[in-house]
C-alpha cells in the first residue's frame, strides 16, 4: 500500500511515531496527482513546491519535538472559490481568471496554523453552479470510477482528488449538495456542517444564507478531524454562531444502539431510482439489526424545496456576483466605450451560461411586481420546511435519505437542460434552506460499479451525532473503496 | 397553470437590470429554459402565513469601528485591471 491511499487518521499517527516523514507523504501525494490527474482534471492550480517546502518545515518542527496537532503534515486540497493568499483563486471561471487574493479564508489560516499541508486548487462548477463540475470555464473534471461519467458537483475536483488519491483531504462548499452530492457519486465522505458552525470568511459567496464550507474525507473519522479544525466562531463572519461545541473525532463510538432514525418517505418518491432506494434502506436495516430505533417521518413540504431553493439562492447569487463588474478585480472587457458597456461586455463575456441564467433568474424574482409571487413565497416555503425538520428531529436523533437520486451520469447528459441538472439536487437542498448539518457516507455500488450515497441529516450543532451514526453506517458497510485508475 | 406569472418575462428587460448583454441568437434559448423553470416554480402553494424573524439565526453584529486590516493599498490594488497614481481607472464617466 503506497502512502497516499492511506486514511489521514491513520498518517496522522504514523507521522506522530515517526514512521513516515511529511516529506515522504506529501511527494506519494503529488507522484500520484502526475500519475493520474491527466485522467482526472482535478486541479486549476497544483502548489508543488510550496506543498513539499511546507511538509519538510512540519517535519522540522516535529524534529524539534513541539507539540503539533493531528493533521500537521497532512496533504489537502482546497476548492477554488475558497480564498488562498497569493494562490491564484478562480471559482473556475473567466471572470477570475488572473486574481491574486491579498488575504485567506478563515478555513485556510486554520490549516495554516495546524501545519497541513495544501497541495493545491480543486476544480468546480463556475461559482459553485452545478450539480457536474461541467460548468467549470477551465475543463470538465472526471470520475474516477467512471472517466466517462461526471463528478458530480459543485465540488467535483475535491470529490474527485480525495477519491483518486491525489489529497488525503480536501475543502469544498455546499449551498444546495455541493459537497453531499459528488462525494455520493465520488463514494467518499462529505460533510454539509450546520449553518454558522464554519466561518465564511473568504468563502467567495454564491447564496450567503445557504453556503457553507465542509470536509472531504475517505471515512467518517477524516472528515470529523477537518471538521474539528476548519469549525468554530469567527467574527469575521456574521452568521458565525457562537456556541459551545463537542470535538467529533473525540467524541466517535460508532455505535447504532439506541439512535433514533427517521425515514422520510417523501425522499423515496418518484424521481428516486429504485436501486438508489434499496441501498439506503439495505443500510437503514442493518442499523436496525445493531440496536438503532427506525421510524417513519413525514416532511410534506419537500415537494416544493427545488423551486423555493433556486428561488432563494438565484436571488442572493444576482445581488452578490454585482461586485464583478471589471472595476477593482477580475476581467475587464476590451476597450470599453463608456462605463455601462464595460459592465455589461465585461459580465457578458466573464461569466458562463449557467451563471448568467441564474443571475437572470435572481434578478426576475427580486424584480417590481415578482417579488411577493416569487422571492417572499420562497422565504415562507423555507420557514415551513424548517418547521418541519425542527418536528421531525424532535423525536428522532437523525434523518435518514439517498444522497442523489441516482448515480453519476456521462458527461454531457444532462447540461444542455437545466432542470434535468437541478434535479441532481431533490434530496439535498431542503437541508441548506433548513440550516441543518448532514453528510453523505458511501453505500454501495451500481451494476456499473458506480458509488450510491446515503445522505444523514442531523441537529443544528450537532454533528458529533450526525458523524457518530455516519461512523456506525461505514462501520457495517465497509465505507470507501478505491476505484481503479 | 392558466395564467402565469412569467409567461411575459422580458428577458431582455430583465438582464439590462443585471447589466448583462444578450444577443438575439441567444435570446430564444433563454426564454425557453427561464419558462421551464418559471413553470416549476410556480407550483409552489401560496401561503397565508407572515414572514418572521428567525430569532435562533440572528446575526451577532461586530462594532463599527476601524481596524488595520494589515493589506496594503497596493496590495489590494494588484488585482485592478487599470490603475493609474494608486487609483483605479474606468471610462469617463462625465463628458
Amino acid at each position: 500500500m503506497k502512502l497516499f491511499e492511506y486514511k489521514a487518521f491513520e498518517l496522522s499517527d504514523m507521522l506522530r511515531d515517526g514512521k513516515i516523514s511529511s516529506a515522504e507523504l506529501t511527494k506519494s501525494v503529488l507522484d500520484r496527482i502526475d500519475e493520474v490527474e491527466p485522467k482526472i482534471d482535478a486541479y486549476l492550480t497544483l502548489c508543488g513546491e510550496s506543498a513539499m517546502e511546507s511538509a519538510k518545515q512540519v517535519d522540522k518542527k516535529r524534529m524539534r519535538g513541539e507539540e503539533l496537532s493531528r493533521l500537521a503534515g497532512i496533504p489537502i486540497g482546497v476548492k477554488d472559490n475558497i480564498s488562498t493568499k497569493g494562490i491564484r483563486t478562480t471559482c473556475a471561471s473567466r471572470m477570475l481568471e488572473g486574481y491574486i487574493p491579498v488575504f485567506n479564508a478563515t478555513v485556510v489560516d486554520k490549516l495554516i496554523k495546524s501545519d497541513a499541508v495544501i497541495t493545491g486548487k480543486l476544480n468546480m462548477d463556475e461559482f459553485a453552479m452545478g450539480s457536474s463540475t461541467e460548468t467549470s470555464y477551465f475543463k470538465p473534471t472526471r470520475n474516477p470510477f467512471d472517466t466517462d461519467c461526471v463528478p458530480g458537483g459543485s465540488s467535483g475536483g475535491s470529490a474527485a482528488a480525495v477519491a483518486s488519491g491525489e489529497a488525503v483531504l480536501a475543502l469544498g462548499s455546499d449551498t444546495g449538495g455541493s459537497i453531499r452530492q459528488p462525494a455520493s457519486m465520488c463514494g467518499v465522505v462529505g460533510l454539509k456542517p450546520t449553518y454558522g458552525a464554519v466561518s465564511r470568511y473568504g468563502l467567495v459567496a454564491f447564496a450567503s444564507s445557504l453556503d457553507q464550507i465542509g470536509p472531504f474525507g475517505r471515512c467518517v473519522k477524516d472528515v470529523a478531524l477537518l471538521y474539528d479544525c476548519i469549525s468554530g466562531y469567527d467574527r469575521m463572519d456574521a452568521t458565525s454562531k457562537n456556541t459551545q461545541r463537542v470535538p467529533c473525532f473525540d467524541s466517535l463510538t460508532g455505535s447504532a444502539r439506541g439512535l433514533k432514525i427517521g425515514i422520510p418517505e417523501e425522499y423515496f418518491a418518484e424521481g428516486v431510482e429504485d436501486s438508489v432506494k434499496n441501498a439506503v434502506m439495505d443500510s437503514v436495516a442493518r442499523l436496525r439489526s445493531e440496536g438503532a430505533e427506525v421510524r417513519k417521518i413525514s416532511l410534506p413540504s419537500t415537494k416544493y424545496a427545488l423551486s423555493a431553493y433556486y428561488i432563494i439562492a438565484c436571488a442572493e447569487a444576482s445581488s452578490n456576483l454585482a461586485r464583478f463588474d471589471g472595476v477593482k478585480y477580475g476581467y475587464r472587457c476590451e476597450s470599453p466605450k463608456s462605463l455601462i458597456d464595460m459592465y455589461e461586455r465585461t459580465r457578458s463575456e466573464g461569466f458562463g451560461r449557467e451563471v448568467k441564467r441564474r443571475i437572470i433568474l435572481g434578478t426576475f424574482v427580486l424584480s417590481s411586481g415578482y417579488f411577493d409571487a416569487y422571492y417572499k413565497k420562497a422565504k415562507l416555503l423555507q420557514e415551513r420546511i424548517r418547521a418541519e425538520f425542527d418536528s421531525a428531529l424532535s423525536e428522532v436523533d437523525v434523518i435518514v435519505t439517498p444522497t442523489s437520486p441516482f448515480e453519476a451520469f456521462k458527461l454531457g447528459d444532462r447540461i444542455s437542460d437545466p432542470l434535468a441538472m437541478y434535479s441532481s439536487d431533490i434530496c439535498t437542498v431542503t437541508v441548506n434552506i433548513a440550516g441543518l448539518p448532514a453528510v453523505s457516507v458511501p453505500c454501495g455500488y451500481s451494476g456499473s460499479g458506480l458509488p450510491y450515497g446515503m445522505q444523514i441529516i442531523g441537529r443544528r450543532f450537532d454533528e458529533a451525532t450526525l458523524l457518530n451514526a455516519a461512523l456506525s453506517h461505514e462501520s457495517l458497510m465497509g465505507g470507501f473503496a478505491s476505484p481503479k485508475l | 397553470m392558466g395564467n402565469s406569472l412569467g409567461s411575459d418575462i422580458d428577458i431582455m428587460h430583465i438582464a439590462k437590470l443585471a447589466r448583462l448583454k444578450i444577443d438575439e441568437e441567444e435570446l430564444e434559448r433563454y426564454k425557453s429554459e427561464m419558462t421551464d423553470i418559471i413553470k416549476m416554480v410556480e407550483e409552489m402553494p401560496d401561503i397565508a402565513e407572515s414572514l418572521e424573524l428567525d430569532a435562533d439565526n440572528a446575526m451577532e453584529l461586530r462594532k463599527d469601528s476601524l481596524e488595520e486590516c494589515g493589506i496594503s493599498r497596493d496590495e489590494i490594488l494588484k488585482n485592478a485591471p487599470k490603475v493609474v497614481a494608486g487609483c483605479v481607472v474606468v471610462p469617463k464617466t462625465v463628458d
